[in-house]
């Protein structure tokens, strides 16, 4: 099984969350398509690893899981102000800063 | 079995990280341990402290590197070398009076929200500010957040850079939310920078990875040595060299990544706006030349047609639509994505002069820049009983500000020429060399119009000059008369220093110069 | 540390003293003048430090440049500003501080009714930092702004009392003027600048003597023409006259000691460009001759003083002038008449300001005569100032002028008759109008109503003047007697600027020298003798009678006014509506519309930040596919 399947699945990922950060109102799901495009990186960093035969992009994975996880603690805590403040998570809504 | 071999670690070196993480660490103790009554005061006082010794210690440093050379840290993840330390500085400099700024109590309130969990307009919040109750978390995270940016330019390690990006950029995505006043505003500001931002690290990971699985390594040394041997895989090699370049120009502010600046520096509590838009500026562009002047020198020639499309684009947009605004926030954001323009000039001269100047204009912006917010921040609008209320955001309010209160529109006017790059201001210093040293580099047709848009940009920044001292105030509502609000005093003891560092720098730039000449040597 | 290492507080302390009197405002209005006399005295006292200091150095370590700071230290263009201290630059530094410092002292009693005195000392204070910046600099970039310093503070100081009309149009008249001179400094700094490569003495003088002598006839025309402008020489001479609307102390400092000088300063200091293009210097020559009979010939028919005055100024720097143009045997000249020639003349503008003082501000000499009686002290001061301008032995202007008219005898062809001539005769014509005035003023009947005579006119109680003002008019009167013969001893003074000028050989002039003199002599006497039969014994009417056609054309400043306007200002007037036709239509259209361009763009630009965060990303995600496109496709 060539490694490039690998790295052809994370492209396609990558897209998929690329395209679903432009495509979904939701702003937990147009985050959940960031995510999705951390983690296509990750499958990325992992299949060079093993391509390479060393471990460091695994290590790098690691650190990039930690990362994410504090973004979501962040970007959770601002997607929630402002639902709680608007009762939508519409991107749509917020859209008082303009020109 | 081989016996694990701690890695030596210097831990003088890492001093100035050292100190302001610490601090930072320490913040967050006081958040929960020391008394509601004395919070402020000590955390103010800890920041203040902590950033003082940091600068202090770069400058120490600073003359061990001078007469021993650069070292590599931490197993190779940070290096301490002339640039490092020279962008440290300045980031140092830079967040030092922009901390002033952000712990002004202005009309005795400082700028952040009671509470930012509360609702804007429900009865918590008004409890809250009843209460009394103050957001002292905003300096523990104004902390991490110069934490990482003194981290940004010393990484020589990509994963190194990414944490660092992330540790400078998730404490910024939450500060933007925490203004007291227009908290809807504030509240779209931090998700807008947020969504952007992350969309953005996801870009410049998965460069990271590109390069990484192109070198085999993520050191920037090794990706280096690894740049020449193009064996067909170049495309892979290009791709991630451009996403990391996108990912760090995303926080510099450069078309078409910029959109983020305008909301952002509107929304966000404007001593936050301030603190950004010098520092992690300086940060951001001390990390791209950094990866350019070491990984990408070999590829100048793909690159530049890219490079320099972005930079004609950024200082065009950044003029262009910097002239129609009417709100000077805003105005003062667009104007800094055409001052992002300006530095790329340095950046893609490819030549020592180059680096050097990038170092010059950004130490020149980001004291004008700090200095202009924090006076923008003290120019308030009246309500109809006659208390002050919020910022006066439209550019009609600022009309005759020169007559009742001339000082601060002196001040003003000092830091809007050094933006327009007018002799005898530090801004002149700053365009002249970073222009000369484009020209060295053969950029001349970058040069011509950066020329045609600093002629054009003068015209917004002499608008509110004109405004300010020779133009009456009309009495309707909505210029309803701007008024400056009473300080402690430290928003007046930043905004002096930024303008008289900004005339001292315009007439006497020479020991500036010699410093930044000092720093063009990158420690591989 | 030397005395000369502390040169630039001589720029410092009357800059420091303007920009407080300027900034501090109405409070200082009870002490401000006496901060401005302060300013200026600390820099005479220095510039007599420094003097005593170069004296007892040889005379070959006079020079010394004393480099200030570096504004942009970029490699092969820096910007440096430094001082030269050598005996040029420190002579007229002692006599613009020295002569200041009298007449801020005597300006303290003459404005003491001005409720703006404060204001006054300011600009005065100004003025003497902006002209020792233009005789202390090293290079022609930093000369050009103490320039334009004295220019700016003569325009000022002109126009001091606005609120009369004429004096705001005289103000506006001068400074028109010196801008078409200062075009010519610009357009030979550039003319250095392209062929030199430089603008500092050090680099063009080295480089004088290897360049094409077209370039250097062409730039000594230009610095020419700008001496012109500022010393208000021929053509450029028609703003002197009305610049005496201005208070009489701004008159004697500015427009009879100094800034008039910085003409001759400029031609003496660029001598080794001058000396490279004989062409130029014959021109030189000829304008100061010209000049020097013009001023003269107007002169004679002035019965204002102060504009009578006024035009023997005009004419007593055309001696310099004249000087200046013959090369090295008349540099040391030049100076010297200027030295002698600073300070009696400025004895005798504040002569006049004391007479105006005590005769309610009349300037009409026909309305004056036999002050002699009540003006004991001025007229004594008056009377050694007329007698050194004169030229009569041993007063200070006889050493000074007569040594011009013999160098001006020196040469080959018709060069010495014409010019020693006109020099000779314009001698002469000085004699006469000089003693007119004196007499008119200060001898014969009264001509004003004194209350018991049925005379026209206002009552008149002329008194001599508080001793603020007689003691400088005497320090000057001392000098005007004596400093000519006391410089001239051993040649001292022509020494003493050798370093500067050079070696001068000594030539035969073509008449023998002491034929030269006595002919001097004798056209002065004459022309003393005609002026006193004609206004002392006789009765001098007071209307001012018909007159020749030659007293009407001096009158009428033989029709400079006239000539200005059908020449130049009618000419000018077409090309100002022609331009600024081209600039309103062709220029403000391209500007305007590059404008509208930008703002219809930022319009349209601006739209796109319509707030939805996801567009934005979009933007983005645009931004990186067509990144990602420019790169991989143009690989190399």
């Amino acid at each position: 099984m060539s490694l490039i399947n690998y790295l052809v699945l994370s492209g396609i990922l990558f897209s998929i969350g690329a395209v679903a950060v432009l495509v979904r109102r939701n702003a937990l799901v147009a985050f959940m398509g960031v995510e999705l495009m951390l983690n296509a990186a990750n499958l990325t960093l992992v299949t060079f690893a093993r391509m390479h035969g060393d471990l460091h992009g695994q290590v790098l994975a690691f650190f990039v899981m930690v990362v994410a996880a504090a973004e979501v603690v962040i970007g959770l805590a601002i997607i929630v102000s402002i639902f709680r403040t608007r009762g939508s998570a519409s991107l749509d809504d917020v859209n008082l800063l303009k020109n | 079995m081989n016996s694990f071999v701690p890695p030596e670690i210097d831990w003088a070196a890492l001093s100035p990280i050292l100190i302001v993480l610490g601090a930072a660490v320490v913040g967050v103790l006081i958040e929960a341990f020391v008394a509601g009554k004395v919070r402020r005061t000590v955390q103010v006082l800890l920041s203040v402290l902590a950033l003082g010794a940091a600068l202090v210690t770069v400058a120490w440093r600073w003359t061990v590197v001078q007469s021993q050379g650069a070292t590599s840290l931490v197993a190779g993840a940070v290096v301490e070398d002339a640039p490092a330390l020279l962008t440290q500085g300045i980031v140092l400099i830079c967040a030092f009076v922009g901390l002033l700024v952000i712990a002004e109590r202005s009309g005795g309130e400082d700028a952040f929200a009671p509470t930012a969990a509360a609702v804007p307009g429900s009865a918590y919040e008004t409890q809250a500010r009843r209460m009394g109750l103050v957001q002292t978390e905003a300096y523990p995270l104004v902390l991490f957040s110069v934490g990482g940016m003194l981290i940004f330019p010393a990484a020589t390690d990509l994963l190194t850079l990414f944490i660092a990006l992330e540790v400078l950029s998730l404490p910024l995505y939450l500060l933007s939310g925490l203004a007291r006043r227009r908290r809807l505003l504030s509240q779209e500001a931090s998700l807008k920078y947020f969504l952007l931002g992350a969309f953005s690290s996801a870009f410049f990971l998965m460069g990271v990875a590109l390069l990484y699985g192109y070198s085999g390594s993520v050191h920037l040394t090794e990706v280096a040595t690894a740049v020449p041997q193009m064996t067909g895989m170049d495309g892979v090699l290009l791709a991630g060299v451009i996403l990391v370049i996108i990912g760090l120009l995303f926080k510099v502010g450069a078309v078409p990544f910029h959109s983020w600046i305008p909301d952002v520096y509107h929304g966000a509590p404007t001593p936050i706006t301030g603190f950004m838009a010098a520092c992690t500026k300086i940060a951001a562009f001390a990390a791209l030349v950094r990866f350019v002047y070491v990984v990408a020198p070999g590829l100048s020639w793909d690159l530049s047609p890219a490079l320099w499309i972005i930079a004609i684009l950024t200082m065009l947009v950044g003029t262009v639509v910097g002239i129609v605004q009417t709100n000077i926030k805003r105005m003062l954001a667009y104007s800094s994505v055409a001052h992002a323009g300006f530095v790329l000039l340095g950046v893609v001269a490819w030549t020592s002069s180059g680096i050097s100047s990038v170092w010059v204009y950004l130490l020149v912006y980001g004291l004008a820049t700090v200095g202009a917010f924090g006076l923008v921040s003290l120019v308030r609008e009246r309500d109809a009983e006659g208390n002050v209320t919020a910022e006066a955001g439209h550019l009609s309010q600022w009309a005759g500000l020169g007559r009742r209160h001339p000082v601060v529109a002196v001040c003003f006017t000092v830091f809007l020429l050094s933006f327009a790059g007018i002799p005898l201001t530090a801004g002149f210093i700053g365009k002249y060399v970073v222009f000369a040293a484009a020209i060295e580099g053969g950029a001349w047709p970058l040069v011509l119009v950066a020329v045609a848009a600093s002629a054009a940009a003068a015209f917004f920044y002499v608008r509110v000059i004109v405004l300010m001292f020779f133009t009456e105030p009309a009495e309707d509502a909505l210029g309803a008369r701007a008024t400056v609000v009473r300080t402690e005093g430290l928003s007046v003891v930043a905004v002096a220093v930024c303008a008289i560092g900004t005339v001292l720098l315009g007439v006497l730039p020479g020991p500036l110069l010699d410093l930044a000449a000092d720093a063009t040597k990158f420690l591989l | 540390m030397t005395v000369t290492n502390l040169a630039w507080v001589l720029i410092a302390a009357p800059m420091f003293g303007a920009a407080v009197l300027l900034l501090a405002g109405k409070r200082s209005n009870a002490w401000g003048h006496w901060l401005g006399v302060l300013a200026s005295a600390v820099s005479a006292v220095l510039a007599i430090g420094i003097l005593v200091e170069l004296l007892g150095l040889p005379a070959g370590d006079r020079a010394s440049q004393l480099s200030l700071y570096s504004w942009i230290p970029a490699g092969d263009f820096s910007v440096d500003v430094g001082l030269l201290i050598d005996p040029l630059s420190v002579t007229f530094a002692l006599l613009i501080t020295f002569v200041g410092t009298l007449i801020h002292i005597y300006a303290v009693a003459y404005m003491a009714q001005d409720a703006a005195r404060r204001r006054f000392f300011a600009y005065l204070n100004l003025f003497v930092a902006s002209m020792l910046v233009l005789v202390l600099a090293d290079s022609y970039a930093l000369l050009f702004l103490g320039w334009e310093g004295v220019g700016l503070a003569s325009y000022l100081l002109i126009g001091f009392w606005n609120h009369r009309t004429d004096y705001a149009v005289a103000a506006n008249k001068a400074f028109f003027m010196n801008r078409v001179g200062d075009m010519g400094m610009l357009v030979a700094m550039m003319l250095m600048f392209a062929s030199v490569g430089s603008v500092d003495f050090e680099t063009v003088f080295a480089a004088a003597p290897g360049t094409n002598e077209g370039v250097l006839t062409a730039t000594g025309l230009m610095l020419l023409l700008g001496a012109c402008g500022k010393s208000a020489q021929f053509p450029l001479q028609a703003w002197l006259g009305d610049a005496m609307a201005g208070p009489t102390p701004v008159s004697a400092l500015i427009h009879a000691a100094t800034m008039v000088t910085a003409g001759v300063y400029l031609v003496v200091r660029s001598g080794p460009i001058f000396e490279g293009a004989p062409t130029a210097q014959l021109v030189v020559v000829i304008v100061g001759a010209i000049t020097l009979l013009f001023g003269a010939i107007v002169g004679c028919a002035k019965d204002d003083l102060k504009k009578a005055l006024a035009a023997s100024t005009m004419s007593q720097i055309g001696y310099m002038m004249l000087a200046a143009g013959l090369g090295p045997i008349g540099y040391a000249f030049a100076i010297f008449h200027l030295i002698t020639h600073g300070f009696f003349k400025a004895g005798l503008f504040l002569g006049a300001g004391s007479v105006m003082h005590g005769m309610n501000d009349e300037i009409d000499m026909r309305g004056f005569g036999n002050l002699s009686k009540y003006m004991k002290i001025t007229w004594i001061t008056f009377a050694a100032g007329w007698l050194a301008i004169l030229g009569i032995p041993p007063f200070s202007g006889y050493w000074s002028k007569d040594k011009i008219i013999e160098a001006a005898f020196v040469g080959e062809g018709w060069q010495p008759w014409v010019f020693g001539l006109a020099a000779m005769v314009g001698a002469g014509i000085t004699a006469f109008y000089m003693s007119r005035l004196f007499f008119m003023t200060f001898h014969g009947k009264a001509r004003w109503n004194d209350g018991k005579n049925d005379l026209p006119g206002v009552e008149q109680h002329p008194h001599e003047s508080p001793a603020l003002m007689t003691v400088p008019m005497i320090v000057l009167a001392i000098g005007s007697v004596a400093l000519g013969g006391v410089l001239m001893i051993g040649d001292g003074f022509t020494t003493w600027l050798e370093p500067v000028t050079g070696v001068a050989e000594h030539h035969e002039p073509v008449l023998p020298a002491p034929v030269i003199i006595i002919a001097t002599l004798v056209l002065v006497l004459l022309g003393a003798f005609l002026a006193w039969r004609q206004y002392a014994a006789a009765e001098v009417p007071i209307t001012p009678p018909a007159g020749s056609w030659l007293t009407r054309a001096a009158r009428a400043d033989l029709y400079q006014d006239a000539t200005n306007e059908t020449l130049v200002g009618r000419p000018g007037e077409h090309l100002t509506r022609v331009l600024t036709y081209t600039d309103t239509a062709v220029v403000d259209g391209a500007v305007g519309g590059l404008g509208s361009g930008a703002v219809g763009w930022g319009e349209r630009w601006r739209r796109l930040q319509n707030g939805f965060v996801r567009s934005y990303a979009s933007l983005m995600l645009v931004g990186v596919v067509l990144a990602l496109v420019v790169v991989l496709a143009t690989r190399v």
